[in-house]
């Protein structure tokens, strides 16, 4: 078992269910998924387009209500938060990133990130030096006074995470985050993700096509019309084609 | 997050100017009703104000000289002037007329005073001198202006021949202006020697001018006798009256198309930026965050107006009062004042309207 399982999970989903519409319209993006995710691991969820993927994501971040079963964000059910907790919680707690970036294009990339620590209280010079020293950190330093109009997509997508990450968030919820890069800007992003999960505090957790970020991932799941199957190695190394010998790939 | 409030609306530079333009002209209406309306009320009430007697003898029932006709006879005069501590009783007669020059016909209020002792004339003289003879008379300075009479011409008025001696300020009512002659002239010219509007009755000194004024209506049941002070109120009540119900409507339209607009402005901005704002709120800002955006939004649209509306207010006021000098404006700093204070509430009241479309975007719309 991993160490990181010993923890206190970061979100638990309890026989999850999500239908949308009613009656002989409804449909069911996800049914009956339980899922623990911990600190430091990094959870991949794999599946075709309207497999339900990012129903599930919301529903890990608390955007949604599930229509059937429980979910617990940070060991609370969601039920019990009021949306005024809901909201503080993402901004202290919850950073995302997404595969078009959503940067506010208005703003330079150090605004956007120094944007996310307003929300939680910090002052805009705080602000302003913290996003400074993520976007060195993630190696944008230079594009702090640009405008993501000038950026190219993996610069853009590292000022993403850098503003998800601005909040010392302990979930990072990431979707497609390598959808619109190049197999080189794709695998960047991958291993800043995959080194954020490995600082042991925060738990990343990717909805994705890319094959590639499997050779990063503690655990892969497979959604297959809402419905959470857990990937083996072997499956999951058949499957991504990608060679032998990932001990990172764990099942549960 | 004031940058964003800020580069968002300048990333539509056209459609900005074309806001901020369209808040401007609705100020600027505003500012205009509000200095025409302190234009027509200083000029309805000056005469009223600068003839300073104790006490204004009418006709009873009529309280004012603007919306009100009265009938006194010189008999009634002669009479209040022998009473106890009456110092002074001057007649006056206001009556329409038509002055004629050459081709040009036009109306005046036509104030017929007694010169001797100047109670009842123009308040105050932008050139010339006041009437001395029944030939001469005294025109108001915006319908000299506006048709062309000057110091030294000759008008007709019925069959009598008045060279022009005076033009007078303050008197302008916008509707209507002042004109003065001798009361002689003025009487003559109605055909009843001994009638009059009213009366200013000036008391002695030290003496109680309301005991007059209450002596006046015991001995003459058919008049009213009012203080200066109770005087220039129902004049100025009644010019309200009048008046103020249309500036009010206007000003009114005035300031709903301005919410409009800038509710308009502020919607499609929110809709455009709708991304944004999803972002925002799955990022976990707070509503009033979102809400003090779009406040920001309008208040910078709005000082934007404002400024503009200044700038152009004052000129453009000028160039009308050259163009039709019956329009006669005044401006206050407590007018541009109000009409800021209206501008800052509108304004908020259309980020109202508007943040009601940020409840209507959701965190899903983040996801692709």
């Amino acid at each position: 078992m991993s160490e990181a399982l010993l923890r206190k999970p970061v979100v638990c989903l309890e026989n999850v269910s999500k239908i949308f519409g009613s009656n002989e319209r409804a449909t069911a993006a996800v049914r009956g998924v339980n899922l623990q995710a911990y600190p430091g691991e990094l959870i991949l969820l794999l599946g075709p387009s309207g497999s339900g993927k990012t129903t599930l994501l919301t529903l890990m971040a608390g955007l949604s209500q599930p229509t059937a079963g429980r979910t617990r964000l940070f060991g609370k059910f969601i039920d019990d938060y009021s949306p005024r907790d809901l909201q503080t919680l993402r901004a202290r707690r919850v950073g995302f990133v997404f595969q078009t970036f959503l940067l506010l294009d208005s703003l330079t990339a150090k605004e956007n990130v120094a944007m996310v620590l307003r929300f939680n209280g910090h002052t805009e010079q705080e602000g302003r030096r913290r996003a400074m020293a993520l976007l060195e950190r993630f190696e944008v330093g230079h594009l702090a006074d640009k405008f993501p109009r000038t950026m190219s997509q993996g610069e853009k997508q590292r000022v993403a995470i850098a503003r998800a990450l601005a909040n010392d968030a302990e979930l990072i919820i990431a979707d497609e985050p390598t959808g619109s890069l190049e197999t080189r800007q794709g695998l960047e992003i991958i291993r800043l993700l995959h080194g954020q999960a490995k600082d042991g505090k925060t738990c990343v957790i990717v909805a994705s096509h890319d094959l590639r970020l499997a050779e990063f991932s503690d655990r892969i799941f497979r959604l297959e019309d809402g419905r959470l199957r857990v990937m083996e190695s072997g499956e999951a190394c058949a499957a991504l084609k990608i060679g032998q010998g990932r001990d990172s790939l764990k099942g549960t | 997050m004031d940058m964003y409030a800020i580069r968002t609306l300048r990333s539509q530079p056209l459609r900005l100017v074309l806001t901020v333009g369209g808040v401007a002209l609705c100020i600027v209406l505003m500012f205009f009703l509000l200095a025409v309306y302190r234009g027509v009320a200083d000029g309805s009430v000056d005469y009223i104000r600068y003839n300073r007697a104790d006490l204004w003898v009418l006709q009873s029932n009529a309280t004012n000289i603007l919306r009100g006709s009265s009938f006194v006879s010189a008999d009634q005069g002669d009479q209040i002037s022998r009473m106890p501590d009456v110092n002074s009783v001057s007649s006056v007669l206001l009556l329409l007329a038509t002055i004629r020059k050459g081709d040009k016909v036009r109306t005046v209020f036509l104030t017929g005073y007694e010169p001797g002792n100047g109670l009842g004339g123009p308040p105050r003289l932008a050139a010339g001198r006041p009437v001395a003879g029944d030939d001469e008379i005294v025109l108001d300075r915006s319908f000299a202006a506006k048709y062309r009479f000057r110091l030294g011409d000759v008008v007709d008025i019925q069959d009598r021949h008045l060279r022009v001696v005076g033009i007078s300020g303050g008197t302008n009512a916008f509707v209507i202006q002042y004109a003065f002659v001798t009361l002689r002239l003025a009487r003559s010219l109605v055909g009843f020697p001994g009638l009059a509007t009213c009366f200013l009755v000036k008391v002695k000194a030290g003496a109680d001018s309301g005991r007059v004024a209450v002596r006046i209506k015991e001995d003459h049941p058919g008049l009213g006798a009012y203080s200066q002070d109770d005087f220039l109120e129902n004049n100025i009540r009644e010019m309200k009256s009048g008046f103020l119900p249309l500036m009010y409507t206007v000003a009114a339209i005035g300031a709903v198309v301005l919410t409009v607009i800038l509710s308009l402005l502020l919607s499609v901005n929110i809709l455009e930026r709708r991304k944004d704002f999803a972002v925002l709120k799955t990022l976990g800002s707070p509503m009033p965050f979102l809400w003090g955006l779009v406040v920001k939004q309008a208040l910078l649209i709005a000082a934007g107006a404002v400024l503009t509306a200044l700038a152009f207010f004052f000129p453009l006021a000028r160039l009308i009062e050259r163009l039709s000098p019956e329009v006669s404006t005044k401006s206050s700093i407590g007018q541009v004042a109000a009409v800021i204070a209206v501008v800052g509430v509108m304004s908020l009241a259309s980020s109202l309207l508007s943040i009601r479309r940020l409840r209507r975007i959701y965190y899903l719309e983040v996801f692709s």
